[in-house]
């Protein structure tokens, strides 16, 4: 019996034979996440449908020494939810139970299998909801948003995810069960719930997550607007910014992303404009009218060619619609295409997306640019064809996109996560003793390196023996293996 | 720098400073501490030193006031960079209509914005802003080795790479060093209004339910000597009519005798959040805890201390900010064995609900009755194996977390 077998039979044992998946086929359906060009069959999935169960599963590896990787719903853009080959996949998917809406204390407590948009519904009957709100907010679970430190459009004014859970109940990779946090942001000692939200899997396995509801705001005003250059948007939202206004939302889409989006949807964006710029306000309406209109003002000082206010929720949520539509929509203008996700400082902006026009004109390769111009995070989308073998060469650039970021003062990752995709660029980004730092804090949780390892920091595995810039390594060079 | 007398950690006024002026210094500091064997306080304007278990005796202290410098300002990505030794007074009044959103009662003694991080304090606009954890965008620490480590970076959005400002939010200085802090910083309101409401504790409690469920966006809603105070920031036109419409919601609540409610502004507003203030810090001979509870146990916790108020003959104040669970308890008059009493029978509960204590500060005494720290948490195990690998031989404020480790 193999090591695999035995634990299999474990499993069962725990979790029933319908809580464990061993056949070649079911398990190739959990192989990638969001970042499909990364794909590893796990030799088990699991589905636990408690704590107990999760707590069970982690001792049963352990004692195998197995390693195992948490998954959400698989919507993670960095391949942080990779299966590790000869390894475990623990699918939360069984735990989807909200536990408690608590409209006095203005929390909920649910279960990590929940989607993100199913708290704020569910909190919806007493004017709560919860505020990050990435793209995938339909069907992104919370305990992932957890794991990446989710924020979304709104996070300008809102925050992230470590702004809004107050709690996690983790597994530990010794086994054990923790609540870090609690009821109250003051809790005493090292702010342990926020080393594991955003750590990507890697400290434990959130089984339980109580989270703070917002009372929604009284009003909410949005506009879309023209401008003749990417510059002239940019100096709005810097003027914005200037007069002390803090927006909900400030996002940026090119030209090109533009004509993808409406060749989507159709949401009215206008095509060859060489900038659309969103900006949402919220809060009091008296207050809010009163900035909307400053706001509206600074545009037309910035030679805006056209603004349209959004007369009501429907039309509101056209313009998202046109906004959140463009990753997908890219795929209308262009057959293949790779999801980019930097920061540079916000005021570099302008010398971040010529820098990205330059080297996509050099790579012969098309970017579409949207942005969350408030706070610098860029999502340049790199678009391609796989057929006339630009594969390698669009990987390339938008690598080399998110290194720029890092030259111009800014980070690998504004929301998606390093996970298997940028673990060997950290070294651009950090130094040794930056990285042998956060690996001390990894093995202060994990001292045997079984969970989600490969993510986050560079392995040599992974990126070869010295870490450093990425090098192809000496089999993939000469074409043994592939880096994919 | 450290007081003298009852507050003194043990050993620590014998210790020699030293006073790095930059991270190359600090580092050195740090790496010759290392190789002497010597047992280490991290301080900065030393406003803290009370916080937690007392340090047990130490070798060296390490004054961190001379990494005060403002690294970087850039007003237009909301980013300010600071050595941690800088007073956040000092770094307020440097900034240009933007302020870091901390307003903790220490601020106005000279507390560093390392200090500030290190003790994850906050006051009464944290209900809205948060602490410190929630406000740097990047750190660097260095470590009971000397190693110097960098996490985040000087953007407010990235997730790239563990979060090490965390671990050192709420440390006490028994994980490293903080020497160097970005900032997020937030636009200066063009002014500021609050209701003060006179009433008692539960009608407080309904009172700040009612207007946390208004969308009138109250940045604090805090409980302090016997009123409910409700600030509101903003606009001049949007303070004006939400304190307004504040006011109108309050008087319009059942039971409730409405001829009192104040509208403060400027001098008036000052004082009562001064005061506010005043009781977070308490004075010498003064016992101080900060808790953290479900926020609807608050009426609970207030009867509580009053019945133990009496039983013991001390005078109990509480300030508590009611949206978020935040209260500090002042035991003030009295001896030891009272305080130790209250204490004592008050932790337990707030624990056993749940909730944290952490003891700013203690009657000389108190020590010898009760430990600083109720029941450790949940997650000891995790905290020690970290404590192990950031500083294996336990150097760095050695006894702060006693009897956790």
């Amino acid at each position: 019996m193999t090591t695999i077998e035995r634990l299999a039979e474990r499993l069962r044992d725990i979790l029933g034979p319908r809580g464990v998946i061993d056949n070649p086929q079911d398990l190739r359906t959990y192989e990638c996440d969001g970042l499909t060009g990364y794909r590893v069959t796990p030799a088990l999935v699991v589905l636990p449908t408690s704590t107990h169960e999760v707590a069970e599963v982690v001792k049963a590896c352990r004692d195998s020494k197995v390693p195992y990787v948490a998954r959400g719903a698989g919507t993670g853009l960095s391949g942080g939810a990779l299966p590790v080959e000869d390894g475990v996949v623990i699918s939360l998917q069984r735990m989807r139970a909200i536990l408690d809406v608590d409209p006095v204390d203005r929390q909920a407590t649910v279960e990590p299998g929940v989607t993100n948009l199913a708290i704020s519904r569910a909190a919806a009957p007493y004017n709560l909801y919860y505020a990050p709100d990435p793209s995938s907010q339909q069907v992104c679970t919370i305990g992932g948003n957890v794991a990446e430190n989710s924020g979304g459009a709104h996070c300008l004014k809102y925050g992230f995810t470590t702004h809004h859970v107050l709690a996690v109940e983790v597994v530990l990779p010794d086994g054990t069960q923790a609540t870090l946090g609690g009821y109250s942001p003051e809790v005493a000692g090292p702010d342990l719930r926020g080393l594991v939200i955003g750590s990507e899997g890697t400290l434990g396995i959130v089984t339980r997550v109580v989270v703070r509801l917002l009372r929604k705001p009284e009003t909410v005003r949005t506009l879309l607007a023209d401008f003749p250059s990417i510059e002239a948007a940019g100096n709005t939202v810097t003027d914005i910014i200037a007069a002390g206004i803090v927006p909900a939302a400030m996002e940026i889409m090119d030209r090109l992303a533009i004509e993808a989006s409406e060749a989507a949807v159709g949401a009215g964006y206008t095509i060859g404009t060489p900038a659309a710029l969103v900006v949402e306000l919220d809060g009091p309406e008296d207050e809010c009218a009163q900035l909307f209109d400053a706001v509206q003002e600074l545009c037309r000082a910035n030679s805006t060619t056209k603004i349209r206010v959004a007369a009501d929720d429907t039309e509101r949520a056209m313009i998202w619609t046109g906004r959140k539509a463009a990753f997908a929509a890219v795929g209308r203008i262009s057959p293949n295409y790779f999801v980019q996700d930097g920061v540079v400082p916000r005021t570099r902006l302008a010398e971040a997306l010529s820098r990205i026009g330059a080297m996509g004109a050099e790579a012969k390769l098309r970017v579409a640019n949207v942005f969350h111009a408030g706070d610098g995070n860029l999502h340049p989308l790199v678009l391609y064809d796989e057929s006339r073998g630009e594969h390698e060469r669009a990987e390339e650039l938008s690598k080399k996109i998110a290194e720029l970021c890092v030259e111009l003062g800014g980070s690998l990752s504004g929301e998606h996560g390093i996970g298997t995709d940028k673990a060997c660029s950290m070294p651009v980004m950090f130094g040794e003793d930056d990285l042998a730092t956060m690996d001390r804090l990894r093995r202060g949780f994990d001292p045997d390196g079984l969970c989600n390892p490969g993510k986050v920091l560079p392995t040599p595995r992974l990126c070869g023996e010295k870490p450093g810039p990425y090098r192809p390594h000496p089999l993939e060079a000469a074409g043994v293996i592939e880096r994919l | 720098m450290s007081s003298k007398g009852s507050e003194a950690s043990h050993g620590v006024d014998t210790a020699q400073v030293a006073r790095p002026r930059d991270l190359r210094e600090a580092r050195d500091v740090m790496v010759d501490a290392a190789r002497a064997g010597h047992r280490v306080l991290l301080r900065g304007s030393g406003t803290a030193q009370t916080w937690g278990a007392p340090v047990r005796e130490v070798d060296l202290v390490v004054d961190t006031t001379g990494l005060d410098q403002i690294i970087a300002y850039n007003p237009a990505d909301m980013t300010v960079a600071v050595g941690a030794g800088i007073r956040l007074q000092d770094l307020q009044s440097k900034l240009d209509r933007q302020r870091v959103s901390l307003d903790a009662a220490r601020v106005a003694e000279g507390a560093t914005v390392g200090g500030l991080l290190a003790t994850a304090d906050g006051g009464p606009i944290r209900a809205t802003y948060g602490t410190l954890r929630d406000l740097v965008i990047g750190v660097i620490v260095i470590l009971a080795d000397g190693t110097v480590a960098r996490s985040g970076g000087h953007v407010i959005k990235n997730v790239a790479g563990y979060d090490l400002a965390k671990l050192f939010s709420g440390s006490l200085g028994a994980f490293g060093l903080v020497a160097e802090v970005v900032l997020r910083v937030h636009p200066l309101p063009e002014t500021s209004g609050t209701l003060a409401i006179p009433c008692d504790a539960p009608t407080a409690f309904r009172l700040a339910s009612e207007l946390l469920a208004s969308p009138l966006e109250p940045v604090a809603i805090e409980w302090h000597a016997g009123r409910l105070l409700a600030r509101f920031e903003g606009t001049q036109l949007g303070v004006a009519n939400r304190l307004g419409k504040a006011q109108d919601l309050v008087q319009a609540s059942p039971g409730f005798a409405s001829a009192s409610v104040e509208r403060l502004t400027e001098n008036d507003e000052s004082a009562a959040w001064d005061a506010v203030a005043a009781d977070v810090r308490g004075t010498e001979g003064d016992t101080v805890l900060r808790a953290g509870t479900r926020p609807r146990e608050f009426p609970a916790l207030v009867t509580r201390l009053d019945e133990l108020s009496r039983q013991h003959d001390v005078d109990v104040r509480v300030v508590s900010s009611l949206g978020i669970g935040v209260h500090t308890v002042r035991i003030h008059g009295g001896q030891a064995d009272q305080h130790a009493a209250v204490v004592d029978t008050w932790r337990s509960g707030v624990v056993q609900g749940g909730g944290s204590v952490t003891m700013h500060r203690r009657i000389a005494g108190l020590d010898d009755l009760i430990p600083s720290w109720g029941p450790a948490p949940q997650a000891l195990s995790v905290l020690r194996s970290l404590k192990d690998g950031f500083d294996p031989d336990g150097r760095l404020a050695p006894g702060r977390f006693a009897p956790w480790w």
